[in-house]
């Protein structure tokens, strides 16, 4: 693969355009454009939801601090504010076109690709313009500086990610496929580039860089689990209508069919409800048209399983055990769930208050999500509270109500266990020590593996040598 | 639109439970043929157990349901039988003083009660199981049912039974007869 | 005996009142140690509770006693805990568990009417508080923004600042009331701590129209919710503590509690300051125990007021029929009501009255009735669903004097722990029954501009019991006639507070909590102030309060 050796540089035209706008090429910086651009590079910057990273929660917009958790560690977002001293104040268009697209600073240091630029790479010329635009003249800046990233060795070697992109990165922006319609290369063009879905949910390879070969067929974050969207009938969404996945995305559920919770609540509350219904539908199309990636394992679509089951008549009358533990799995469910699920697992007359039945949450074989979502609650803006039960419900409480859930509305197949429960109880994945002392390991063995080799080569060459002139 | 809900459909029979012919004559065989004008249906109703079939049949007369759930009256029967040695025969008793007299189930009690008959309680008791869910009196009652008791069924096109949520917030701002808000 | 806890401030009960007061105090500080006489219980057990009890109608049902911490239950049988000495029956409900009565309450949390402090002076009737409404208004907002409360603007209590949020919604059935009665009554959105948006982490309500006894959800504000903020802000709350006395030093100071466990093991726990939070019956209860050689009545008993002034909301009314189906039952149980008949000339002749519109669904109540009255057959079920759509009910809520011998004491008879048990003594005067003629007239103007059929009124003579116990612990400025100041400091001894509905020393007509909370909260500026120490920083901006 071709080293990307070319700086990323405007286009003359566009270099033209700007400093037309702005009167005249300056030295620093310009960031003078029209309200038309502003406004669309809001709607990019809504659309690539940078907030979410680079926002801590009741905090100033943009200003970074929020840490990322990976198995290598945690990875402190950026300040993108354009203050001078803290931020991208001092960036010009050619530089933060460098940082977006492929992960290159301003000071030269790479970007961790926690940030997408794999993702972003497929941003069009104009469209990091507008997002240019926006961020140097509407984005309060915030002068202060977030704490920077510390990973443990090697990966604090930025350097290292060079050889990564040379490997992964795929620095070309989009281009259409003629022979689709507008409205499908819009959705390409969305799904692969700004809304970077495939940052969650296409499974990532060794080196934790996304498996193109499966693309969107499943992938995990932390413990939550993004799940298979390509076409596949029994393991992705390719039972659901357009108008579904239209409705899930802009309102963060679907009737029968799913809701949003954990991080895609959030890509739901942050991004995905302000985006024109066009572009939903074009999200939409394109999902529909993926390669159907397909898991043997699923011998129907995870909305298809459970029936209403109705259990509590029979513990209607039977006093509650004192030990908590011993609660049954109906008892639990009347005492906590049952309220706004109702008896039979069926939901408000409305809908709001959703159905466990025909739900992909308890249809998949993965229970991270329904265990996270016990524990966790579920809050989605602008109305949705699903309150927290960890504080309510002991571990053997949720593995019991887990697997009662399962068992009555779900996926027979699927398991909840103890383990599982303390896991994700425990909040954040812990730094995968293994891969960080395989990673050290392999730091200090490939060097002497090399001179080793190298040696022997050396020492071959001599003894051929030596074999050729010698005797 | 005007939206038009229905009520919910009546409890059917179980799909694995075929009406035993057996079972059928038992009623048929009492010749209670009052009774079954009153609920025509009965007679295709699925009893668990025979000794069951009395109170089914007294139990379709005083709901005013010709068919029931069988898990549910299961165990109400069993409730109430435990409640009182003497129900399965009481109960008996009762219906076959009603098909033998003719007797209206809303001239029933008044009836029972001028005639100060031993039976004049089990009619409330019955009526009390199958609409509130309730078996047994003071210190010895019992909820048996609530969700499945049949005045939660009655109205469940409409209401939820208390403790369960009607729906998102502000959902019960809607005029009930334009039905819920499908979203 | 070998415990020797001991914190600067030892407050009795942990309900709304008591748990809020040494929340307070631990903020700005403190050392706060909560007795509270009953057990721990999970909102989950609740609600379980609730759907398998044999008598639904029965709030008390998901709340039995315990043994070693005795409340008064009457269904299916009186328990004889509360001793009836009449004349009139006071058959209070209230619950001795962590978190208190209002875990089973209707959240309706309104403020006094400023003419509501000053009855004797304007009407000639009553007392006139210590204290006037601009005294108290900082307190019932911050009151408000705990519990996170909202209502109808403009029902006769003036406002420095708003609700933290907006009303909640009002349902199908409150709007044919309200548009209907428009030409003669105004009927507004209930002033009650429930919530209308996600606040303070708690969902908005989602209709589950059981407020009374359980909120599954805690949409609505209740004592385990206070409890609980007490102990996060570092209260100790010692559960299963039943204090059976408060003892004293020569000089008057009150220097321990003494309580019982569940196996009647005696423990001792001393403080600086105590505070009585344990509701208007076993506040007094508590005082009239604790007699010695120096108070052979009691503590705080120097003139025999303790217990005296007992009062209530009674309550009559009228069931009807509206002539279109308006189907209560759908959203909160108390939603709307009418609150101009409060104040004016009139209250020198006959007692004030809210007017309450119930929204709780009539099903239950309805097929018992048609049940006992021997309703069978397809007739039931079509009577049945008839009553649920149609039936409606309104109630007064009645203003009641206070009366000295209106009273708690202590019975003879004891309780499970050898304890006396409280003893009512009661009676509806003259002047409360007036105002229940008077409000009959509202009754039929309300069933006929709604068009209703089959008018039942309530028994005449019969009032409801509406579990407001207040004046118990009344107070004043004068020693002769009340127990605590103005800042709930007993007269008699200076390190000894009360704080609860017991402490109001009259009834006015709306319900306890929301104004015995804000003269509460006032009462902790005034005992920090005692201890050199400043209260806590003003709560956050309501605007803040929304979930992380």
């Amino acid at each position: 693969m071709r080293r990307p050796r070319r700086r990323a540089s405007a286009p003359a035209w566009l270099a033209l355009a700007i400093s037309s706008l702005i009167g005249a090429a300056a030295p620093g910086p310009s960031y003078a454009a029209d309200a038309d651009t502003i406004a669309r590079g809001k709607y990019l910057a809504i659309a690539s939801d940078c907030t979410a990273c680079h926002t801590l929660p009741g905090s100033k917009p943009m200003a970074g601090g929020l840490p990322i958790e990976t198995p290598i560690g945690a990875i402190i977002a950026t300040n993108i504010t354009p203050s001078k001293t803290a931020g991208i104040g001092d960036y010009t268009l050619e530089q933060f076109s460098a940082a977006l697209r492929k992960g290159i600073r301003r000071d030269g240091q790479m970007l961790y690709p926690a940030m997408p630029y794999t993702a972003y790479a497929k941003l069009s010329d104009e469209d990091v313009a507008a997002l240019y635009a926006y961020f140097m003249n509407s984005v309060e800046p915030v002068d202060q500086k977030p704490v920077e990233t510390k990973l443990p060795l090697p990966f604090n070697i930025r350097l290292s990610m060079a050889a990564w992109n040379l490997l992964f990165l795929d620095g070309k922006p989009f281009t259409p496929d003629a022979s689709q319609s507008a409205e499908w290369n819009r959705g390409a063009y969305l799904v692969r580039g700004p809304a970077h879905c495939g940052a969650c949910h296409t499974p990532r390879n060794l080196l934790m860089a996304e498996q193109a070969s499966k693309e969107l067929a499943g992938g995990d974050v932390g413990f939550w689990n993004a799940p298979n969207v390509t076409s596949d009938a029994n393991s992705g969404i390719g039972g659901w209508s357009i108008d579904e996945l239209v409705a899930y995305m802009r309102d963060g559920h679907a009737a029968a069919k799913a809701q949003a919770g954990g991080p895609m609540a959030e890509a739901v509350e942050n991004s995905l409800r302000f985006l024109t219904d066009p572009d939903l539908r074009a999200i939409a199309i394109y999902l529909k048209s993926t390669p159907a990636i397909h898991d043997p394992a699923d011998t129907r679509p995870a909305y298809m399983w459970g029936g209403p089951f109705d259990d509590l008549a029979s513990i209607r009358g039977v006093p509650l055990p004192r030990d908590r533990d011993s609660w049954s799995g109906a008892q639990i469910y009347d005492a906590h769930c049952a309220t706004c699920h109702q008896d039979k697992g069926q939901g408000s007359f409305d809908g709001k208050l959703p159905s466990l039945l025909h739900n992909t949450a308890l249809g998949t074989t993965n229970t991270n999500n329904v265990v996270a979502v016990i524990l966790q609650g579920l809050h989605r803006q602008p109305d949705v509270l699903m309150p927290a039960f960890a504080d309510a419900l002991s571990d053997k409480q949720v593995a019991t109500l887990g697997a009662y859930l399962i068992e009555n509305f779900g996926n027979p197949a699927a398991k909840v266990t103890v383990d599982q429960v303390k896991t994700i109880r425990a909040g954040a994945v812990a730094t995968n020590s293994n891969l960080v002392l395989i990673a050290q390991a392999a730091t200090v063995a490939v060097p002497l593996i090399v001179i080793a080799l190298l040696l022997i080569w050396i020492s071959r060459r001599r003894g051929r040598r030596q074999d050729a002139s010698g005797s | 639109m005007e939206r038009r809900h229905s009520r919910p459909p009546l409890p059917t029979l179980r799909p694995d439970a075929s009406p035993d012919p057996l079972r059928r004559a038992l009623l048929v065989g009492f010749g209670a043929t009052y009774v079954l004008s009153l609920v025509p249906f009965a007679w295709a109703q699925a009893v668990p157990d025979a000794a069951m079939a009395p109170f089914m049949a007294l139990s379709a007369v005083l709901v005013g349901r010709p068919s029931l759930d069988p898990a549910q009256a299961k165990r109400l029967y069993d409730a109430l039988a435990a409640n009182d040695p003497g129900f399965p025969a009481a109960a008996k008793q009762l219906l076959d003083t009603v098909e033998q007299r003719k007797i209206d189930p809303m001239q029933l009690q008044q009836t029972l009660n001028d005639e100060n008959s031993p039976l004049k309680d089990l009619p409330r008791q019955v009526v009390t199981a199958w609409f509130l869910g309730i078996v047994g009196s003071g210190k010895n009652a019992r909820c048996v049912a609530f969700e499945t008791a049949l005045n939660a069924q009655v109205v469940a096109d409409i209401l939820k039974p208390p403790t369960y949520a009607y729906g998102a917030y502000g959902s019960w701002t809607r005029n009930p007869a334009e039905g819920p808000d499908h979203g | 005996m070998a415990d020797i806890l001991s914190a600067d401030y030892i407050v009795v009960g942990s309900g709304i009142i008591g748990s809020l007061v040494a929340r307070k105090l631990a903020l700005a500080g403190a050392s706060v140690i909560i007795l509270e006489a009953g057990p721990r219980v999970t909102r989950g057990e609740l609600v379980a509770r609730f759907r398998n009890s044999p008598r639904r109608s029965d709030w008390m049902s998901p709340y039995p006693p315990a043994d070693w911490a005795p409340h008064p239950i009457y269904q299916p049988a009186d328990n004889g805990y509360l001793i009836q000495a009449g004349p009139y029956p006071y058959p209070a409900e209230y619950i001795r568990q962590v978190g208190g009565t209002t875990w089973h309450w209707a959240a309706q949390a309104w403020r006094n009417l400023p003419n509501d402090f000053r009855i004797k002076s304007l009407y000639g009737v009553g007392v006139d508080w210590p204290i006037g409404y601009e005294d108290l208004e900082p307190f019932y907002q911050e009151a408000e923004e705990i519990m996170g409360v909202s209502g109808a603007p403009n029902t006769g209590s003036p406002r420095a600042k708003p609700f933290p949020m907006e009303p909640v919604a009002e349902p199908y059935a409150m709007r044919r009331l309200r548009e209907r009665l428009a030409s003669d009554f105004p009927v507004v959105a209930n002033t009650t701590a429930r919530n209308s948006r996600p606040y303070d982490g708690r969902p908005a309500c989602v209709g589950n129209n059981s407020c009374q006894p359980i909120c599954p959800v805690d949409a609505q504000y209740h004592g385990g919710l206070s409890a609980d903020a007490a102990e996060a802000a570092g209260v100790q709350l010692i559960a299963n503590a039943n204090v059976y006395k408060l003892e004293h030093d020569e000089s008057g100071k009150v220097t321990a509690a003494l309580y019982y466990d569940p196996d009647k093991s005696s423990h001792r726990i001393t403080g600086k300051t105590f505070v009585v939070a344990a509701n208007g019956i076993e506040s007094p209860r508590l005082l009239l125990l604790s007699t010695s050689d120096k108070f052979p009545k009691g503590l705080a008993n120097n003139f025999d007021m303790v217990g005296r002034h007992l009062m209530d909301h009674p309550s009559t009314s009228l069931t009807f029929d509206a002539d279109e189906d308006v189907w209560l039952g759908r959203g909160p149980q108390s939603p709307s009501s009418i609150n101009t008949l409060r104040d004016g000339p009139f209250r020198s002749e006959h007692a004030p009255y809210r007017l309450d519109f119930t929204n709780i669904s009539r099903v239950d109540g309805s097929t018992k009735s048609l049940i006992a009255a021997g309703v069978f057959g397809p007739e039931l079920e079509k009577r049945l669903r008839h009553s649920a759509a149609r039936e409606m009910n309104v109630k007064n809520v009645l203003e009641v004097l206070p009366n000295p011998d209106h009273r708690i004491t202590l019975s003879s008879e004891k309780d499970a722990m050898g304890i006396p048990k409280p003893e009512t003594h009661y009676s509806i005067e003259d002047y409360t029954r007036r105002g229940a003629e008077r409000s009959q007239q509202d009754f039929r103007r309300i069933a006929e501009l709604m068009g209703g059929t089959n008018l039942r009124f309530s028994k005449d003579g019969d009032f409801a019991n509406n579990q407001h116990i207040c004046g118990t612990l009344s107070m004043g400025s004068d020693p002769k006639i009340s127990v605590c100041d103005e800042w709930g400091r007993t007269h008699d001894h200076e390190n000894l507070y009360l704080a609860g509905t017991g402490v109001l020393p009259t009834s006015a007509t709306c319900n306890s909590t929301e104004n015995a909370l804000a003269v509460a909260l006032r009462a902790v500026t005034h005992m920090l102030a005692q201890q050199g120490a400043t209260s806590a920083p003003p709560p956050r901006d309501a605007d803040e309060r929304v979930p992380s």
